[in-house]
């Protein structure tokens, strides 16, 4: 039981950053970045050119992981979702291909042989009869810190609120002051960073290949749909849900059911509630 | 020259002209506002004086161009935007409304927040109440909050009466006309009720179809019967 609940409160943890850059796109826009998965990727492979084939420290891997997905979000943005503005459709199928072109690319460099990251911080700890690893503590720590410091940013600051703004009324912004566009652009940008270090840690817990792009993306899109709003709390808050049903379902039926579940979920609320669990109506 | 010159203004939906060579001009300091019915092309006006439709003509504030600008930069320069809808944020706190306002004069926040509290003491008392649940009146109260949070010379106010109680009215009307004359802020309202609008500017002008067919002081236009049967037939007020 103690097994259960702490890995279900850190595979949770990992899965609430893994989301948390995709919800804040869909808040902002009502698009699903499905190119977004391809960010954990990148990040996971600078991060592991940086500290395993470089041998530089890991905190450099890190920042330039963040570095280098900031780049991808806000080239992304600037280079297809700015000229198919409004066009949800045309967006989304251009991520996907996105999606398909970057996993060529890591293919292209790295070979589509499938790699091991070092443990981030090696060793692991025995707490109630449970075994938990440094590096999904770490993780998880990383993940609340991480989306601690994003709450309070879009709460507190200007571009924060700039940001909570747009995704609610973009004339309403736009007549404040506040610059859509440049926001839009902040927003992917933040989204691309947080997806690259969410990649570095999902990495480090599972491994790098060049299809790793599609199980995180299938996270993240379960947490949009189940919840149905961009916020980082109910982002916070299904990450939850999911993380323990596939914890549940490993632990005590089949670990071949890993992911099955989330997936039933999604079918599940789109059918009873195509708004989400926390989706607020239109107004 | 003018504080704001509008000339041979034409505004566009798509192919659908929405306003048609319209040249209004709003001294510094000066109330004016537009009367016309639904659909004469009064919201239109104002969105592109800020710079949210496309456009010809020109429009300029103290002499700049603001033609071709970003709304967020139309605003910068000091013009400041209550729509109709007031397009609020409504999961967000009155006050949260307000300090996005302040997103381009930060430095000016306490100054201009003290100034929208001391105008509408009911939003200072209700400013962690989330903006969907207010009523009509207090969202048009965070609406005009909110455009004075941008440190704005010029207001632009839309419909300010519409769907609101008389006492609501009244209240608007005393705060307008004390922004205009304690603060010397220059505004440009656009109103269906002609009585609202001539209570309280010196200069008006009748809308009908995207044109401006007539313009006048407020004696001199509710002196002309026809239009005093065609807009001015309320005579008990808002």
């Amino acid at each position: 039981m103690s097994q259960i609940i702490i890995q279900g409160l850190l595979l949770s943890g990992l899965y609430a950053l893994i989301a948390v850059g995709f919800t804040l796109i869909f808040s902002i826009g009502r698009v699903l970045n499905l190119a977004y998965g391809a960010y954990l990727m990148i990040g996971g492979y600078v991060y592991y050119h940086v500290t395993q084939v470089l041998d530089m420290p890991q905190l450099v891997g890190i920042l330039l992981a963040v570095v280098f997905g900031c780049g991808v979000g806000v080239l992304k943005y600037t280079l297809l979702v700015k000229p198919l503005k409004g066009d949800h459709v045309a967006v989304e199928i251009s991520t996907l291909i996105l999606a398909v072109v970057i996993q060529a690319g890591i293919v292209l460099v790295f070979n589509d042989s499938s790699k091991i990251l070092h443990p981030i911080v090696p060793g692991v700890w025995r707490v109630g009869g449970a075994t938990v690893t440094f590096n999904i503590l770490t993780a998880a720590l990383a993940s609340w810190a991480i989306l601690i410091g994003l709450y309070l940013f879009v709460r507190n600051t200007h571009i924060g609120r700039a940001m909570q703004a747009v995704s609610m009324d973009t004339k309403g912004a736009a007549i404040s002051g506040v610059d859509p566009d440049r926001i839009n652009l902040i927003t992917w940008g933040i989204s691309g960073g947080l997806g690259a270090i969410a990649g570095v840690f999902f990495a480090s817990y599972t491994q790098l290949n060049p299809s790793m792009w599609v199980a995180p993306l299938i996270i993240a899109v379960a947490v949009v749909i189940v919840g149905g709003i961009g916020s980082i709390i109910g982002t916070l808050i299904v990450a939850h849900i999911i993380g323990f049903m596939e914890i549940i379902s490993t632990t005590l039926i089949a670990a071949e059911l890993r992911g099955v579940f989330t997936m039933l979920l999604i079918i599940g609320v789109l059918v009873m509630r195509p708004r989400g669990l926390f989706g607020r109506e239109e107004l | 020259m003018a504080f704001l010159e509008i000339e041979g203004l034409s505004a566009y939906y798509g192919k659908a002209r929405a306003l048609h060579n319209v040249d209004i001009t709003v001294e510094k300091g000066e109330i004016v506002a537009i009367i016309g019915a639904n659909g004469a092309g009064k919201s239109t006006l104002l969105d592109s004086i800020i710079g949210l439709t496309s456009i010809r003509g020109d429009v300029r504030l103290d002499g700049d161009s603001l033609t071709g600008l970003a709304s967020s930069a139309i605003v910068e320069r000091g013009v400041g935007y209550a729509p109709e809808r007031f397009n609020l944020f409504p999961y967000m706190s009155v006050l949260d409304n307000l300090m996005v306002g302040a997103y381009t004069a930060r430095h000016d926040t306490e100054r201009n927040l003290e100034l929208v509290f001391d105008l509408f003491p009911r939003l200072a008392e209700r400013r962690n109440q989330e903006t969907y649940t207010q009523s009509g009146g207090e969202r048009q109260m965070v609406s005009l909050g909110r455009a004075l949070m941008t440190n704005p010379s010029l207001i632009l106010v839309d419909e300010p009466t519409i769907g609101l109680a008389p006492k609501v009215c009244l209240d608007i009307a005393a705060a307008l006309n004390r922004l205009n004359q304690e603060n010397g802020l220059t505004i440009l309202i656009t109103e269906q009720n002609a009585n609202f609008a001539m209570s309280l500017a010196s200069h008006l002008h009748i809308l009908e179809t995207g044109e401006v067919r007539m313009s006048g002081s407020a004696e001199e236009l509710g002196a002309n019967p026809e239009l005093k049967k065609a807009y001015f037939g309320n005579t008990h007020g808002p």
